[in-house]
């Protein structure tokens, strides 16, 4: 367990609305280890940006983290999400064309953070960022550019390199390419991870695309309604999953091949539960082809390390 | 960027001739010149001689252009009360109006920009709540009350601030001014508090909603993400943001405080436009009547320019709208 | 009706004490605004009841002369300023709501036409609405008081003193019930179900006022909430500045310009109590207002 850059260890997220108290996030774990790239896959609500959020610590009210810890690099950081925001862990945001302040140029935007997080002077501090732009590829010399002259793939290159100036160990990617055109989406892709793999920084990249997990992630978490349903090895997790519903996702994903051309695409039945209309036991039983009584009763932990499912609780067992 | 302005250029030019419009048919229907300037016992053929002097008999197009004319050689004929040439009754009064109005836009403006955003950082704190409950009776307060109140307790009980006029004002040729005196700068006081509080409160509580909308922005929330401190979040990325629909309301608003100064001149009986104007309104002055409007349109007109302009300055986006996609 | 009760809109209400209080302020009001004549121990329109010798008493103070007491004092001319602010409120009220549904016709109107026929009518109707916005409604007010005056005979100008007051603040008003009912009407105009209804037969204005209205009832109310308390503060300074309602026929706010000139001989109820009962309405609506707002837009919620 000593090469876990940082551990999630049952972190709740609650808020409070009028029909009473909501689980954004319900007793969720998973780790990160030095220079990987964890894809978290689910539907839109499932709680996966609320992870990224809960890392940072930029939960905005009226939620919050009731339980839970959150330890990076061998220490809580529950209490001390300030001091590794943007220097030891960096965060992406879906909409380039919202991330960069419209009335800034991007030069002063990158000086700002080198000068605040990196012990540097100006003239270095520039030299820094011009570098920074070019890594990306981006012209140096449009440090003096407001946002609004780059096209929403440039501005997410511009948005990379701010992340990536402070030198951060961890880069939480929220949908970084959602918003951007298909064809763009694997350029930007491709330059994130390249740029990690160069400096050894670990991604958590959140998505719904089976795709980019496919293409792009070491690990996968799978999660569902707020809770973590399967994690594990992408490999393994995409050609083998334990979960019915991670199986319900990748039956579910078009394929451009001669075999499943033809092919009907599979469809899980039914929709995620709303949190506040959330069922007893498994929050995916009531969709499930195979629940059990169990299912609808009580809420299945994570076996093996790898699903949270009770079909598995015996083979964990045997195990 | 200079489409943009001869673009708003254009649109007040035909905003001042519709409120232009407006004044002449004030002046030429709602009046009557002629009964005016001539008693009940003038005859048929003196009547007719000055219709025809006054181009009353021209067609309309011609009188209408014919007063644009002459308002733009600040000509707007001869008041009814005193028979004074209405310029001259303005141009007296205007210094009064024009320092009462920009101390307490200035007043309104710092204050309640502050006051704003401490109370958008500070949001659900003690004090923030407090204010902003406070700020609510602010605007449900009349201006007018406002005044008599600040007079109850300043001028009468305390004695501390005279309760009417501009006290001694000093002469800089054509323009009186009250910021040389001691008394004039007293006299200065409850009116201005008057005039600008309502404007504080309204441009208090739109910086905090605004601030509050840009907080939740993707780009404020990638600057915490970014780890910049939240003295840097809040000033370098945050208020800029604010300070542009603030400004372009603000501006605006300077047009209400030169309205509202016809109150606040009532109240403390201020020697201003404003009280000209009620009077005028009163006595059914309507020469009087007319040149205010017009005054008061191109004030405004220019007003809204300035504020165009400024948010060009502010926002890069529309300064060069060319090279956006 | 029972439908109300059981609505999101009646949840809400119940849980938010501002708005309770507030209805009930207005409520008060109104009521005994009505009621006037009952509650009121004289009627202060009627010069016969006022007895010179009771002019200044304090509140609760036996007058000097004649032993009146009076809840909250008498003005100058002993007139009992309890029975006045019950008179003065209802011409308050009765000036706003008139002014408000002038306002609210009048808008409803020009922006059902501006968003159904379109064209230059549309444009001339909002730039005309532009331009008014450019000036404050009070002072537009004010200019179409003045302009009434000029035009009518000097011995109506005192009769028709409080219709005058309706209509330049009626008419300064119309501007946002005219934009929030056009963009409605646009948006609902290109809808499928106004083609299809024509096809049999319903005549397409008809369809539309069908559709429009419940659609543009909520944030009407909020505007006709808002240029309520607007309205109560305008008619309030008008008749302050002396160009509203006449002496004969105090409002609030002639009440508060005639308690100015006793603050410095040091009668101060002359002024507070009608001063009060106008910050308690005007606040009381305004809070409604807001809480209407909220509740009704959820895009703020």
């Amino acid at each position: 367990m000593d090469d876990n850059l940082l551990e999630v260890r049952n972190i709740s997220v609650t808020f409070k609305n009028r029909y009473g108290t909501l689980k954004a996030l319900d007793n969720l774990s998973l780790n990160v280890k030095k220079g990987e790239i964890l894809g978290l896959v689910g539907e839109s609500g499932a709680g996966k940006s609320m992870t990224g959020a809960a890392i940072l610590g930029l939960i905005d009210p009226p939620g919050h983290m009731s339980s839970g810890e959150i330890w990076y690099k061998g220490k809580c950081i529950n209490d001390a999400h300030e001091a590794i925001r943007g220097r030891e862990i960096s965060m992406i945001f879906q909409d380039p064309l919202m991330s960069l302040n419209p009335l800034r140029r991007i030069g002063d935007q990158l000086l700002e953070t080198i000068l605040t997080h990196m012990n540097v002077t100006k003239s270095e501090a520039i030299k820094r960022a011009r570098k920074g732009l070019e890594e990306v590829g981006i012209d140096p010399n449009r440090l003096n550019s407001y946002p609004h002259t780059f096209s929403g793939g440039m501005r997410q290159r511009v948005v990379i390199a701010l992340a990536l100036a402070p030198e951060p160990s961890l880069i939480i990617a929220d949908e970084p390419t959602t918003a951007l055109d298909v064809s763009v989406q694997a350029q930007i892709l491709d330059l994130l991870k390249n740029l990690c793999k160069e400096r050894g920084t670990s991604i958590i990249l959140v998505t719904h695309d089976m795709g980019v997990i496919a293409q792009t992630t070491d690990r996968v978490g799978v999660l569902y309604a707020g809770r973590l349903a399967e994690i594990g090895d992408t490999r393994e997790v995409l050609t083998n999953p334990k979960h019915p519903y991670t199986k319900g996702l990748v039956d579910s994903t078009p394929r451009i091949d001669a075999n499943s051309f033809y092919k009907e695409l599979y469809q899980i039945s039914g929709t995620m539960p709303k949190l506040d209309a959330m069922p007893n036991g498994c929050a995916f039983h009531p969709r499930c082809e195979f629940a059990i009584d169990k299912c609808s009763k009580e809420t299945p932990q994570v076996f093996s390390d790898r699903a949270a499912c009770w079909l598995l609780e015996n083979e964990a067992i045997v195990e | 960027m200079l489409v943009i302005i001869f673009r708003r250029l254009g649109q007040s030019i035909l905003v001042l001739f519709i409120v232009a419009l407006i004044s002449f048919l004030i002046f030429r229907y709602v009046g009557n010149p002629v009964d005016n300037l001539m008693g009940q016992e003038a005859t048929l053929a003196q009547r007719a001689a000055l219709i025809e002097a006054l181009g009353l008999n021209d067609p309309f197009y011609k009188q209408y252009f014919n007063f644009i004319w002459k308002a733009l050689q600040f000509d707007f004929g001869n008041s009814y009360r005193g028979a004074l040439p209405v310029s001259e009754l303005i141009a007296s009064r205007l210094p009064a109006t024009i320092e009462l109005a920009v101390t307490s836009a200035f007043f309104a403006l710092v204050l309640g920009v502050i006051i704003g955003i401490y109370t958008a950082i500070n949001r659900g704190g003690y004090i923030a709540n407090l204010i902003l409950s406070t700020s609510l009776i602010g605007v449900s307060l009349p201006t007018f009350l406002i005044g008599v109140l600040l007079i109850w307790l300043f001028a009468v009980e305390l004695k501390w601030l005279p309760s009417f006029g501009r006290g001694d004002v000093v002469q800089l040729g054509w323009w009186s001014t009250g910021f040389l005196t001691i008394s004039g700068i007293k006299s200065l006081v409850l009116p201005s508090i008057t005039l600008g509080l309502y404007q504080l409160t309204l441009i208090m509580r739109l910086t905090r909603s605004e601030m509050l909308e840009v907080m939740r922005q993707d780009y404020v929330r990638f600057a915490k993400a970014l780890g910049l401190s939240s003295k840097q979040v809040n000033f370098n990325h945050a208020l800029p943001n604010t300070l542009v629909p603030v400004i372009t309301i603000a501006g605006l608003q300077l047009g209400s405080i030169v309205a509202f100064a016809i109150i606040t001149e009532t109240v403390f009986q201020w020697p201003g436009v404003g009280l000209l104007f009620i009077n005028a309104v009163y006595f059914v002055d309507i020469p009087v009547m007319s040149a205010y409007l017009l005054l008061v349109g191109v004030l405004f007109v220019i007003i809204n320019l300035i504020v165009d302009l400024l948010y060009l300055a502010i926002d890069p986006r529309l300064r060069d709208s060319n090279t956006s996609e | 009706m029972e439908r109300f009760f059981k609505s999101d809109f009646f949840y809400d209400f119940l849980r938010a004490p501002v708005a309770i209080i507030s209805f009930c302020v207005v409520a008060l009001l109104v009521l005994s605004a009505i009621f006037a004549q009952f509650i009121a121990p004289t009627n202060p329109f009627d010069p016969a009841s006022l007895e010179l010798m009771n002019g200044f008493t304090p509140p609760m103070e036996p007058n000097m002369f004649t032993g009146d007491v009076f809840l909250l004092g008498a003005d100058d001319q002993g007139r009992d300023l309890f029975s006045a602010i019950l008179y003065g409120l209802r011409i308050s009220l009765f000036v706003g709501i008139m002014a408000v549904s002038l306002a609210m016709v009048m808008g409803v109107l020009l922006g059902l036409i501006a968003g159904y026929v379109g064209g230059w009518l549309d444009n001339l109707i909002m730039r005309l609405a532009d331009i008014q916005m450019t000036f404050p409604s009070i002072l537009i007010a004010m200019l179409i008081f003045g302009v009434a005056r000029g035009l009518l005979p000097p011995e109506l100008r005192y009769e028709m003193a409080i219709t005058v007051l309706i209509i330049s603040i009626g008419l300064s008003e119309w501007v946002p019930f005219a934009r929030t009912v056009r963009g409605t009407t646009m948006v609902e105009k290109e809808k499928e179900y106004v083609a299809a209804a024509q096809l049999i037969g319903l005549k397409r204005w008809q369809i539309m006022i069908r559709h429009i209205l419940p659609n543009v009832l909520g944030p009407v109310l909020v505007i006709a909430t808002i240029t309520f308390a607007l309205a109560i503060i305008a008619e309030a300074s008008l008749s302050f500045l002396g160009v509203g309602a006449p002496r004969t026929e105090p409002s609030l706010g002639t009440l508060i310009r005639v308690g100015q000139d006793f603050l410095f001989s040091g009668e101060w109820w002359i002024l507070l109590f009608p001063a009060l009962t106008l910050l308690a309405l005007a606040l009381a609506v305004n809070l409604l207002g807001d809480w209407l707002r909220d509740t009704l837009n959820p895009r703020l919620k």
